[in-house]
């Protein structure tokens, strides 16, 4: 199992203020550099980052290329990872993300991962003119001739449903060959089955259980050996999940540090991609901090008050529907909050059930960039060297053995 | 695992088996239709699908039809409120992503429900 960090650039209101003080979104920049800078030296395999519009609070991670190329140049081996671009046209014209991947590639010397989806909250489609019913149909159209445009020279030209564009040659070209690896970000089961049947790396963002990962991870390579129809030129087979993260030399330590993250993660989500009210913001007023602290009042969310929810707790009580399922597990699941004996345990079982990437969500709610950088320490060197060696000799090998009779070009950097 | 051959009525596999021959040669509409059928047929063999409710939060309930994709082959309006579920195509063509989430949304369901 290899390891990532994961990014929204969260950034609650202070409590009773209406706006954020002057300095506080160029802390979050520069605290994110500082803290990919330290994974990197430490050998973490993977920073994958959001692209998210006018989510205030909730994610400032609005031009991801941006921090990426930054990266590029103070980290040497991390992988980059978009996580994801937002491909209908509205939001990115498929030539200038093609563009953008290639110009990172270059700039990385071959460390992006393309990851990619469509959107889902009604304030970003809303202001970018994107429409709901045609999104799925605007990832996939643009997400095919990005790779083509990164492939063939020149481009051939394209008249499509959601853009046209005559041939041009679309430069630069990627290092990687013959694109980076390819991802969706998947919220629900069927989208990690798509992202097997198109060949692509599945991003989750369920807060998924070592047992539905099982499942997941059999069903997913099957379909990979069975019924895929690559949308790219290379497949890149992959499972990653999302988990909170937070260390401490005590579990209490670790959830005192962990605060209102998790909670306010799943808060903050559920505020926006709620289909009723999450179109009802209203833009530079709400302070979503605020509502949060009131309404957590009530919930029995991860924390140094309650401590750490019981599995068998967290099952009895957790919503039917996939999307309401992810927010309520990941405000209450602590996989990769403790001790290190604890991170490591619960971390094997994911390990045990063939996860390819791992991804922890340090940077959360009203987490300190400290703790955030004692954690990364923490991890890189009391837990990652022997899960590193151990991806190396049995997960390898048993990716081998899932992908022997599968023809297609392969690129992936797991 | 979510395969046709887990599917025991006979009628209801061929449908999914339809849809997958159509998806393997990209032709994305057929397999849409091929699916929406298949959602027919599902209703018939488990009606209490139509009445079924998912509780996404405390005190909020909402039918477990909502969950199907709603991605141009949507439902009319009110059907669910009525029990009736019925599909209106409100766009003539449809990608082979959105045919794939129709397929496994409507495979799973089925599969799980013994269908």
């Amino acid at each position: 199992m290899k390891f990532g960090l994961f990014y929204e650039l969260q950034l609650p209101k202070p409590a009773g203020q209406p706006q954020w003080n002057p300095e506080d979104e160029h802390k979050i920049y520069h605290d994110m550099l500082d803290q990919v800078e330290l994974a990197d030296s430490l050998g973490f395999d993977y920073v994958f980052e959001v692209e998210h519009h006018f989510l205030e609070e909730y994610s400032h991670s609005s031009a991801p290329e941006m921090l990426m190329a930054a990266l590029s140049q103070r980290t040497k081996n991390i992988r980059l990872g978009h996580g994801i671009v937002l491909m209908p046209p509205g939001y990115n014209h498929p030539a200038r993300v093609a563009e953008r991947i290639s110009a990172l590639d270059l700039l990385s010397d071959g460390r992006v991962e393309f990851g990619t989806g469509e959107s889902a909250s009604t304030m970003e489609m809303g202001g970018f003119e994107v429409e709901r019913e045609q999104k799925k149909a605007m990832w996939e159209e643009c997400t095919r001739e990005a790779a083509n445009m990164m492939v063939q020279t020149p481009y051939q030209g394209f008249q499509g449903q959601f853009f046209s564009m005559p041939p041009r040659n679309v430069i630069p070209k990627p290092q990687q060959d013959p694109h980076p690896p390819l991802w969706v970000a998947a919220s629900r089961r069927e989208t990690t089955m798509l992202a097997a049947r198109f060949g692509m790396g599945s991003l989750g963002f369920g807060f998924e259980t070592p047992e539905e990962l099982a499942e997941r991870t059999n069903e997913y390579y099957r379909i990979i050996r069975e019924e895929c129809y690559p949308i790219g030129h290379a497949i890149n087979p992959g499972l990653a999940v999302l988990t909170t993260f937070m260390m401490g030399q005590t579990d209490q330590e670790a959830l005192e540090r962990s605060a209102n993250g998790p909670a306010f993660f799943s808060h903050s989500l559920g505020y926006y991609y709620n289909p009723i009210t999450g179109g009802k913001h209203q833009p530079g007023e709400k302070n979503i901090y605020d509502s949060f602290l009131e309404s957590n009042k009530k919930q029995n969310t991860l924390s140094a008050k309650t401590g750490f929810v019981k599995e068998e707790d967290i099952r009895k009580d957790e919503p039917e529907e996939e999307v309401q399922r992810a927010l309520y597990r990941a405000a209450r699941t602590g996989t990769a909050v403790g001790t290190v004996d604890r991170v490591r345990e619960m971390l094997l079982t994911y390990e045990e059930n063939n996860l390819d990437v791992m991804i922890f969500v340090a940077q959360c709610g009203d987490r300190k960039h400290e703790h955030i950088m004692e954690s990364i320490e923490l991890f890189g060197k009391e837990i990652l060297p022997e899960f590193k060696e151990r991806h190396e000799t049995n997960h390898k090998a048993w990716r081998e053995e899932q992908l022997a009779s599968v023809d297609f070009p392969i690129n992936s950097s797991i | 695992m979510a395969r046709p051959d887990q599917v025991q009525d006979d009628q209801l596999r061929d449908l999914f088996v339809e849809a997958q021959g159509s998806m393997r040669t990209g032709q994305a509409n057929e397999a849409v239709k091929s699916v929406v059928r298949a959602l027919y047929r599902l209703l018939e063999l488990k009606p209490e699908l139509t009445t079924e409710e998912l509780e996404p939060r405390p005190g909020w309930k909402m039918p477990f039809l909502t969950r199907w994709p709603q991605l141009g082959a949507n439902f009319v309006e009110g059907s669910l409120a009525k029990h009736e579920p019925k599909i209106e195509f409100v766009k003539e063509k449809f990608a082979l992503s959105e045919a794939i989430t129709y397929y496994e949304f409507t495979l799973e369901t089925a599969i799980k429900r013994g269908a």
